[in-house]
């Protein structure tokens, strides 16, 4: 069995995987897919019912879950959802790993997964992505105007 | 309209995110279905090969009873029973389901027919240059439930 807290691993020689087998493009064919198939039950599905809340609900199963060091934010009125991520625990994780390397875009797959849920549904997305060597990251949802 | 926030330690919580099930379940179906069955090993084997490489180096110095702590630990922490029996030469492990199969139904996905894989394959890859060898005596595609061997290489 690959344990649910080994996954990550499993994740990142995925990634690795792929992009030998048929480069970049065929990592992005599989984050869409896993967009699709992952997210629309879910994600997907606690936005539409919920607005931007879903946003809320959604991650905030998932972090506390994964036991991130997190400060998440939700205002309803304006329509913004903000993560300020201090330490993620799946890069954590892969860069406290000494004996393997983890796929050096890593970080870009949580991009790639929620924006294709989240743009479609009326929303902006903005992610800093310029601090993942420090397990870092921020996001903002935006409801459009 | 409210206005929440929600500030967290990583130490405030546990790590356990089940649904990651869910996603290598996907991630192995998303390979099979586009590159074949031995894409689906090849993967499996690498992640084993390259993730577990100490625990493979721990059962080769140290033996079997490395491998009866990294199970027992395992399966303790996805919070399903297991029951090891060892000798020097020897390791046998029952489990009575797969915690990860046992998630992806809860997810109601189906499980991938190569499932079995991340136990054939990957013990089978921990093995790899070690003086033991891993068999899947037995294995039920429905619920995980399966009998495990290890034993010296003769």
């Amino acid at each position: 069995m690959i344990s649910c807290t080994e996954f990550i691993a499993a994740y990142s020689e995925h990634f690795k995987f792929l992009e030998k087998k048929g480069g970049k493009k065929a990592v992005l064919d599989f984050w869409n897919f896993l967009s699709r198939k992952y997210l629309t039950s879910s994600l997907k599905r606690l936005v539409k019912k919920h607005g931007i809340r879903g946003c809320w609900l959604y991650w905030q199963k998932s972090l506390n879950e994964e036991a991130a060091d997190f400060t998440m934010e939700l205002d309803e009125k304006d329509g913004v959802f903000k993560i300020i991520m201090h330490h993620c625990p799946s890069k954590g994780r892969l860069m406290q790993w000494k004996h393997m390397r983890p796929y050096p875009e890593y970080c870009l797959h949580c991009d790639v997964l929620y924006r294709r849920i989240l743009e479609p549904l009326g929303f902006t997305y903005e992610a800093d992505l310029t601090a993942t060597g420090k397990a870092r990251c921020r996001l903002v949802v935006r409801k459009k105007p | 309209m409210s206005k929440k926030i929600m500030v967290r330690r990583a130490a405030d919580n546990e790590y356990l995110h089940k649904d990651f099930h869910g996603a290598m379940n996907l991630a192995l179906e998303y390979l099979r279905k586009r590159f074949g069955a031995g894409a689906v090993r090849d993967y499996l084997r690498q992640y084993a090969r390259s993730f577990h490489a100490p625990l493979t180096a721990r059962l080769r110095r140290r033996g079997l009873g490395v491998l009866e702590d990294y199970i027992k630990k395992t399966y303790a922490m996805e919070g399903a029973p297991v029951s090891v029996r060892r000798t020097q030469d020897e390791l046998v492990f029952k489990t009575k389901y797969c915690p990860a199969v046992k998630h992806i139904r809860r997810l109601k996905l189906a499980v991938s027919p190569l499932f079995i894989e991340t136990e054939r394959t990957v013990y089978g890859a921990i093995c790899e240059n070690t003086p033991y060898r891993h068999e899947l005596i037995s294995y039920d595609k429905r619920t995980g439930r399966s009998i495990q061997r290890f034993s010296r290489k003769q």
